[in-house]
């Protein structure tokens, strides 16, 4: 136990990236909440808490299967207001929510291939992507409003036994990309290529046989998925489709991932760290929140620290 | 068939940026759909609509040009607008405005391509990041409220016309010439063209590599500072929401002019047939009845085509 | 060849592999008997990592054919090699340094349990026994990068032995050891041939070849010289047949006056195992770090840049004393004091491809001036460059990359020259060139050296350095080990000092 906590504090021991410091963060942030606010450690606001975490939470896991081969998803913000959009349309459930997910893989399929077979840089081609899925998105729902199905309501809204069913949904993703990430061939691939991109040994997986375009498409096409499911959870506390809701979600995303010790040039991260690091920027927010905070200047604050923590970590090539 | 198509007149056509190409499709368009828009007074205002998108684009050719990328300028705008339209500095004239202008646009870019240039950082990330940081507060500034007027002298400088030439538009010509100037004739476009090419050969040559993406940058922010001053002349009333669109329209007329991540081809005047392409392709689709969404997949597309284009060129050669 | 001996477990017959236009393998054989530790000699650009990677499915054969048992194999992909039973430790290790001992070991073929998992309980253990059986008390939860070299090269030795190898190829094993890994590493090649498995060894290190080996194959230039037995041969003999090539007269004859010192490493150490050295470099000389490939020659030429931080030792410019000179500005320092360095590598390093011969002829004097300067056309500049170079061209604004390989050297050169630099510093110089422009290029530094100019050069062609040089400094193990005047060394003089050294630290 010793030893794995050892492993979080120290960049060389572990594959897992510096998630000892976000674990700290978060305990220091609990404290500091709980004491500091009588208003924290409510039911109402824990219960609160999770509902508004969880988008971030999924969506930055997804995010994370991209960034450990090196790569980066600027789409997710459109794929998750698109997903409101599709289950805001009139339609059955038993269409509308397998639609989702169909059209959020195909998403992830086509930045995928785009990156790998036609050589464009993964920044550029998911920038124009987002684009393109936000016109798509506006076209359908030009002004927020629509039915949600209500399965899915019903999923997001509540409790079981007391327990939130957002937590249920964070638990389903956790173990989703556990079982991928730790328990696959494919998670460890995924390791395997960013490392060698890291290291600037981008053949190295080759000669082991791993098929590198292969498994760096499905990492996009999971990154995708798991932002449809961000979506979908978010269609069901706003209860609406809503262009916009996605915006900036990426940033977020990737801010979440970083936080966490996951290094974007690839190879090096952990599930457990991003999931610390969704959790502080979900509590720095509740905080803010609490302090009366502008949200304008929340935002601002995201950005300078998304700023502060890519700035620590340092890499060879300039530029893009 | 192949013969015909391997004949060396395609690969010169081919290596014309595709600006050109759009631009000339879509005024043939226009005057097929509505010829009695072609006349000179009603493009001169369409032209003129997109020449803070125009001068913006300088900047963002600049920074393309040594493989980096600049998507901060809408924060840069936002800022300057507001400082102009709050009424935070009464009694400042137009030239205080102008130096205020210029020194905030430098600091934002002297950020940027320190965070670029030695700290390492994805250039996108870094220029993002300072973008919202900039809106956020330009936003908690004004409280989300609209501020004030633009000083009226501003509309009016906006507003003069030679004819049906507007000074915006001849001002926008003069600051791509000036550009043309600084690639083609000063050392510091010999830096920017061997940076953009291969850094570690330039390095070997003796060029300052990291000075010169630094130095785009800062260029590309100052630029941004003028293309704030010319927005804002070009609007009544202060706004939270100005030019942050456009950046991106930047990158995809300067990719569609034909530079792209290193290399220069299109030079300066493509990235221009570029703007111009959007302002034509804006019109068209109003005329056509497309509105945003279409405008948005419009601009998605034309970034992964452009992009797709070279990214399959440069494959191949 | 031999009587009574076991069938041979590999044979490679009449192989031969070019890339674009140089042949690096003509017509080449070799026969591995199982429980036999082979060794594979020859110079640089032999051909013996070529010949290697097509054994192990790196690369493709043009001709010939490779044969187990008998048996005809088709070895298109590492993954092949290795379901062939072959196995190598490559001098570049393609270990992933983010994963862990046991992952690195069953890449690409990893166990799964029943539910379709990974069964890493299965890799430890297996990972596990297959480093006991090495003797070496590494975990396979362990990650790569907390390894050292040494450790490295043996958990590779490990994986090629879990894949049940029955060839294993070791290129250069104790480049990173010590005595005593080196003496573990013998006990485990020993007790794989008594297993009855073939290996092949590349490397220099006679005393290692004649301690543990039991024939050699020699190549020289891509072609096949012999195979003896080890018991036959003597080191002296083994050079003999490495070396023994023609010197042509491609070379421009000698100038014999050589001026003061314009250029002084005292104490130089390249890496803190390195004995130190010193060297001189005279005005109107041209000196060559002669020796095997990557044996320090490139450390010490960058160090002079700043590319590369020496462990120690002062600098002399001209008689001034310098400090090494940074990462950062490290050319640009050295090229206002008249040094000019050019990089090996053309395509990546060297020239700016996409640009016109104009363009890159003039960088270096661009980069001389202050940036928001007019940048002068310099014509006349490029117009003596290219007279004087011979520069074949269509016109000086094509594009570098449609030039041969040797007008695109003169290219590379003419920046330097064009900055009028009193010290050439030069890795490779006419590397991928035709002969043509090869002797061309000689006569440049030989013209430049006799215009009062001083050359250091680096080269893999030992017959170059001969022919071009004044004087030769022979490098191996990140030292100098022999000074030789370049008119009386041959090849054998320059690979016997080498090989026979005691310069590397144990």
């Amino acid at each position: 136990m010793i030893a794995l906590l050892r492993s979080g504090f120290s960049a060389r021991r572990s594959r897992h990236g510096l998630w000892g410091g976000p674990l700290v963060i978060v305990v220091a942030l609990l404290v500091i909440l709980t004491l500091g606010t009588d208003q924290f450690a409510t039911r109402e606001n824990l219960f609160n808490l999770v509902a508004q975490a969880m988008p971030l939470f999924i969506a930055a896991i997804g995010q994370m299967f991209v960034i450990l081969v090196g790569g980066l998803d600027l789409s997710i913000g459109s794929v998750i207001s698109f997903s409101t959009a599709i289950l805001s349309l009139d339609g059955p459930a038993v269409v509308l929510i397998p639609a989702v997910f169909l059209l959020a893989g195909l998403v992830g399929l086509i930045n995928g291939l785009v990156i790998t077979r036609l050589n464009v840089h993964p920044i550029i081609a998911t920038l124009a992507m987002q684009y393109i899925l936000l016109g798509i998105t506006r076209f359908l729902r030009p002004v927020s409003g629509g039915e949600i199905p209500q399965v899915v309501i019903a999923a997001v809204q509540g409790s079981v036994f007391g327990v939130p069913l957002p937590l249920f949904w964070g638990l389903i993703a956790i173990g989703l990309a556990a079982k991928i990430l730790y328990g696959s061939r494919f998670g460890l691939h995924l390791f395997g290529i960013g490392g060698g991109v890291a290291a600037g040994m981008e053949d190295a997986a080759r000669t082991y046989g791993i098929r590198v375009d292969r498994n760096i498409v499905l990492a996009y096409v999971t990154c995708s998925l798991f932002a449809a499911l961000a979506g979908a959870f978010l269609a069901g506390r706003i209860v609406s489709g809503d262009p916009n809701v996605g915006l900036l979600f990426e940033l977020d995303a990737i801010t979440a991932v970083a936080i966490g010790g996951t290094q974007l040039s690839g190879g090096v991260g952990s599930l457990h760290g991003t999931v610390l690091g969704a959790i502080v920027m979900v509590l720095l927010a509740n905080g803010m929140n609490m302090a009366n905070v502008s949200p304008f200047v929340q935002t601002a604050i995201k950005g300078g620290l998304l700023l502060a923590i890519v700035g620590l970590q340092s890499r060879k090539k300039m530029g893009l | 068939m192949a013969n015909v198509l391997s004949h060396p007149i395609w690969r010169r056509l081919a290596a014309v940026p595709p600006a050109y190409y759009v631009f000339g499709l879509l005024l043939l368009t226009l005057w097929l759909a509505r010829p009695n828009m072609l006349n000179p007074n009603v493009l001169g205002i369409f032209v003129r609509q997109v020449v803070p998108l125009g001068i913006l684009v300088l900047g963002q050719l600049l920074v393309m040009r040594v493989r980096s990328i600049d998507l901060s300028g809408g924060g840069v705008i936002l800022l300057i607008n507001y400082i102009i339209t709050s009424r935070t500095f009464p009694e400042a004239s137009g030239l205080t405005f102008v130096i205020m202008a210029l020194a905030i646009g430098g600091a934002v870019g002297l950020l940027n391509g320190y965070m670029v240039a030695k700290r390492r950082v994805s250039a996108v990330i870094v220029t993002l990041a300072v973008s919202i940081i900039l809106v956020g507060l330009v936003q908690f500034l004004s409280s989300g409220k609209p501020p004030g007027d633009v000083p009226k002298y501003m509309n009016q400088i906006f507003d003069i016309k030679y004819g049906p030439l507007p000074l915006p538009v001849l001002f926008w010509l003069a600051c791509t010439g000036v550009m043309w100037l600084v690639m083609q004739q000063s050392v510091y476009g010999r830096y920017v063209e061997a940076v953009g090419e291969s850094a570690e050969a330039a390095a070997f040559s003796g060029v300052p590599v990291e000075r010169t993406v630094v130095m785009a940058h800062v260029l590309a922010g100052l630029i941004a500072a003028v293309a704030a001053l010319v927005q804002t002349g070009s609007i009544a009333v202060g706004s939270v929401r100005v030019g942050l669109d456009l950046p991106i329209l930047a990158v995809a007329a300067t990719i569609l002019g034909g530079v792209v991540f290193g290399r220069g081809e299109g030079g300066v005047w493509g990235p221009f047939f570029g703007v111009l392409s959007f302002a034509l392709l804006f019109v068209v689709m109003t005329v056509f009845g497309i509105d945003e969404p279409g405008k948005l997949i419009a601009q998605g597309l034309i970034i992964l085509m452009a992009a797709i284009l070279y990214g399959w060129r440069s494959k191949r050669g | 060849m031999f009587d009574g001996e076991p069938a041979c477990l590999i044979e490679m017959q009449s192989i031969s592999k070019a890339f674009g236009h140089s042949k690096v393998l003509r017509n080449v054989t070799l026969s591995l008997r199982s429980g036999s530790v082979h060794a594979l000699m020859g110079e640089n650009g032999a051909g013996k990592s070529t010949l290697m990677k097509i054994l192990a499915g790196v690369h493709r054969s043009d001709n010939g054919r490779i044969l187990k048992d008998g048996k005809l194999l088709q070895l298109s992909s590492p993954r092949e090699a290795l379901a062939a039973g072959i196995s190598t430790v490559f001098q570049e290790h393609s270990l992933l340094p983010n994963l862990t001992i046991a992952e690195n070991m069953f890449l690409g073929r990893e166990p799964l349990k029943r539910g379709g998992g990974l069964d890493r309980r299965r890799m430890r253990a297996e990972t596990a026994a297959a480093l006991a059986e090495l003797g070496l008390k590494l975990e396979p939860d362990q990650l790569v990068s907390t390894l050292t070299i040494a450790e490295r090269q043996f958990v590779e030795i490990a994986h090629g032995i879990k894949a049940d190898a029955s060839v294993l190829i070791l290129d250069e094993p104790t480049a990173a050891l010590n005595a005593a890994d080196v003496e573990v590493l013998n006990r485990s090649i020993r007790q794989l041939r008594a297993e009855g498995r073939a290996i092949v060894y590349i490397s220099h290190r006679m005393d290692e070849i004649f301690d543990i080996c039991d024939e050699v194959t020699v190549l020289k230039d891509g072609q096949y010289v012999g195979t003896r037995a080890i018991k036959d041969v003597t080191p002296n003999g083994l050079i003999a047949m490495m070396v023994g090539r023609e010197l042509s007269d491609l070379f421009p004859a000698r100038t014999a006056s050589i001026g003061k010192p314009v250029l002084e490493l005292a104490g130089f150490c390249a890496t803190p195992k390195a004995r130190p050295f010193d060297l001189t470099l005279h005005q109107g000389e041209i000196l060559g770090l002669a020796g095997l490939e990557g044996q320090g020659q490139q450390r010490i030429m960058r160090a002079l840049i700043g590319r590369y931080l020496p462990a120690g030792g002062t600098l002399r410019l001209y008689g001034q004393t310098l400090k090494f000179p940074g990462a950062a500005n490290g050319i640009r320092a050295m090229a206002r004091l008249g040094l000019g360095f050019v990089p090996e590598d053309r395509k990546d390093e060297g020239l700016m491809l996409g640009l016109s011969v104009a363009a890159n002829l003039v960088i270096a004097l661009h980069a001389e001036q202050p940036a928001f300067a007019r940048a002068k056309g310099m014509k006349a500049v490029v117009q003596r460059m290219t007279d004087a170079l011979r520069i074949k061209t269509a016109s000086p604004t094509t594009p570098v990359a449609s030039l041969s390989g040797g007008n695109q050297q003169k290219v590379l050169l003419g920046r330097y020259l064009a900055r009028d630099v009193k010290i050439l510093m030069i890795e490779e110089p006419t590397r991928g060139v035709d002969i043509g422009a090869k002797s061309e290029i000689y006569a440049l530094l030989r013209d430049f050296a006799k215009a009062g100019g001083a050359v250091l050069v680096t080269s893999r062609e030992t017959v170059e350095l001969i022919g071009l040089c004044d004087r030769l400094a022979v490098i191996h193990g990140d030292t100098v080990v022999a000074e030789l005047p370049a008119a009386s060394a041959t090849e054998h003089s320059i690979l016997a000092a080498a090989l026979t050294a005691e310069g590397v630290a144990a």
